[in-house]
């Protein structure tokens, strides 16, 4: 299948979802919620734009501005949300993280398939489109991608980012050395949450429609498996891990039935030939990357 | 103005004060009833066998666990309830068991990191020196990952790295653990040297005779309880310790 447009935007919001999994996972912190939050961004974005006729303009096009007042919303909500449980789920180690951010995924999920407002099983429909085909998402995707790729990069380099990075090699070690880690792992959490709730936004106009299977059990693994491919050490990995396995299942439709087995087999090979993902910032200063500069690197003498 | 008591009771306490400290573990008492006490400008050992409570105590000081009972006094105020990092901040240096420096960064980051919480950019210059100056080895590896040290050498950083947060009372959990005869007198010598520059101690050792020649108190922990204390000179002559622990 052709490279289009479409799979392009699916790309993007690909690898803005990998970016929600790893900023936790920068803090060591092992969290499936990323589809939880994407959901609640794309419930908001589709109970605003189909609800309130005020936000929706005279025109044939959704406003922008009313575009973004759902992506500052959806940030809001999902931000206070991560603040509220963040502080005794990020109690929870490792694997215990993990299963607790699925159930909350779940919990999310039977909610919007249950309540009315949500539109039950079948979801919400014609989410009203701000641009007129997915060029249009395209370049927004893009320009969020963009920004959030340029924030993470900073953060691999400030204060908070090498705090992030000591927490993941040995906490303890960290809170020896004055760390705040309680508060440094809910930061990361709530960026996660962030990210996911807008990528979530753009994905409901795009796809025209949305309901409680966006966000479920299977986009945890999913959107981990990005990262896992990707690498996690450095914001490059579940960029090119969020693109690349996004445009996989669709770039095989030509081999057929044959395509899951392809995926498969690269989900496994991957993490067997690059157990850290595919991008190490080893791989980054070897390679000589012109963002390269990564915490784990040296500053000049 | 303040009155002439808050500013007595101050002089009076001694640095660190544990009063009857108890710590569990669910069902296991790992701490029972702990005095001890470190004065400015000492150096005290803290010591014991493998599993007497030895790292419990310092994690109990730095509010990694909470105390059961009994109360941890800084300067005369109780630390109950203060996270870690306020400890830290307060100037409770802990330079954890087993080095625990971070592999994947530098040598030169691990030291910045050991400053964390502090903001005086020329002050963290200096004392980034003044470690290279007192380990020399990591001077010459400083843009090396911490991770491909030497065992010693990672202990040199570890200690390096607690003394960048410029602690008033230094903490150290076994620096001589792992470590060469020739390199534990080394690490002790330059625990020495920083007493003398006035810096307080507390260091946990299973090596009672390095500790005490250094040392000029300790207190010997057994299955949780202070067993015995005293001067330096005591304790090395105190026949049980000599059975157990001086191996004479
Ligand atoms: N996290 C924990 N959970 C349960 N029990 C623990 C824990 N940490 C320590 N203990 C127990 O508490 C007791 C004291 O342990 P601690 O680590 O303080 O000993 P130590 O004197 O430092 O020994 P070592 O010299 O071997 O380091 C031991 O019996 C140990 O098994
Ligand atoms: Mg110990």
């Amino acid at each position: 299948m052709p490279l289009d447009a479409s799979l392009l935007v699916q790309m993007l919001l690909g690898a803005l979802l990998g970016l929600s999994v790893y900023l936790p996972l920068r803090a060591g912190q092992l969290s499936l919620a990323t589809p939880g939050f994407y959901a609640i961004g794309g419930y908001t974005a589709a109970l605003l734009s189909t609800r309130f006729p005020a936000l929706a303009g005279d025109g044939a096009l959704y406003p922008l501005p009313s575009l973004l007042l759902e992506l500052v919303l959806a940030a809001l909500i999902a931000g206070a949300l991560a603040l509220a449980i963040g502080g005794p789920v990020l109690k929870l180690k490792g694997i215990y993280l993990a299963i607790a951010t699925i159930a909350l995924v779940e919990i999310l999920r039977v909610l919007n398939l249950n309540l009315g407002f949500t539109g039950g099983a079948t979801g919400l429909f014609a989410i009203p489109q701000p641009f007129e085909g997915p060029v249009g998402y395209l370049l927004l995707s893009l320009a969020v991608l963009a920004l959030v790729c340029w924030l993470c990069a900073r953060l691999e380099r400030l204060r908070l980012g090498r705090a992030m990075e000591a927490i993941r090699e040995d906490e303890l070690a960290a809170a020896c050395m004055g760390l705040d880690t309680a508060r440094v792992k809910l930061l990361s959490f709530l960026f996660s949450a962030l990210v996911a709730a807008v990528a979530g936004v753009i994905s409901a106009h795009f796809l025209n429609t949305w309901n409680a299977r966006q966000g479920s059990f299977d986009a945890s693994i999913t959107t981990l498996a990005f990262v896992v491919f990707g690498g996690s050490r450095t914001w490059l990995g579940p960029v090119v891990g969020g693109l690349a396995l996004t445009a996989l299942p669709e770039l095989l439709r030509p081999v057929g039935d044959l395509r899951l087995v392809v995926y498969g087999l690269v989900i496994l090979l991957g993490p067997i030939l690059f157990p850290q993902g595919l991008i190490t910032p080893e791989l980054l200063r070897r390679l000589r990357w012109p963002f390269r500069q990564t915490s784990a690197e040296a500053p000049a003498p | 103005m303040n009155t002439a008591a808050p500013l007595q009771a101050p002089l009076q306490a001694p640095l660190l004060h544990l009063e009857r400290l108890s710590v569990r573990y669910g069902r296991i008492a790992a701490l029972e009833e702990v005095d001890l006490e470190v004065r400015s400008g000492e150096l005290v050992t803290l010591l014991g066998s493998n599993g007497a409570g030895k790292s419990t105590t310092l994690k109990a000081i730095s509010q990694l666990v909470a105390p059961s009972g009994g109360a941890v006094r800084w300067r005369g105020q109780s630390l109950k309830g203060v996270a870690t990092e306020t400890t830290v901040r307060l100037g409770i240096g802990h330079c954890p068991e087993g080095r625990r420096v971070l592999s994947r960064q530098s040598v030169a980051t691990n030291l910045e990191l050991g400053a964390y919480l502090r903001r005086d950019h020329s002050g963290i210059a200096t004392d980034l020196e003044r470690c290279y100056g007192l380990f020399p080895r990591l001077a010459e590896r400083r843009s090396q990952l911490a991770g491909s040290l030497s065992g010693g050498e990672q202990q040199m950083l570890a200690i390096a790295r607690a003394l960048m947060g410029r602690p008033t009372l230094l903490m150290l959990d076994e620096p001589s653990l792992g470590l060469a005869p020739k390199l534990v007198a080394e690490v002790m010598g330059i625990l020495a040297e920083l007493h003398r520059q006035g810096l307080s101690i507390l260091l946990v050792e299973q090596n009672a005779r390095a500790a005490l020649a250094i040392a000029s108190r300790g207190y010997l922990l057994e299955a949780g309880r202070v067993s015995r204390s005293g001067s330096a000179t005591e304790l090395l002559d105190d026949e049980g310790l000599q059975a157990s622990y001086l191996g004479r």
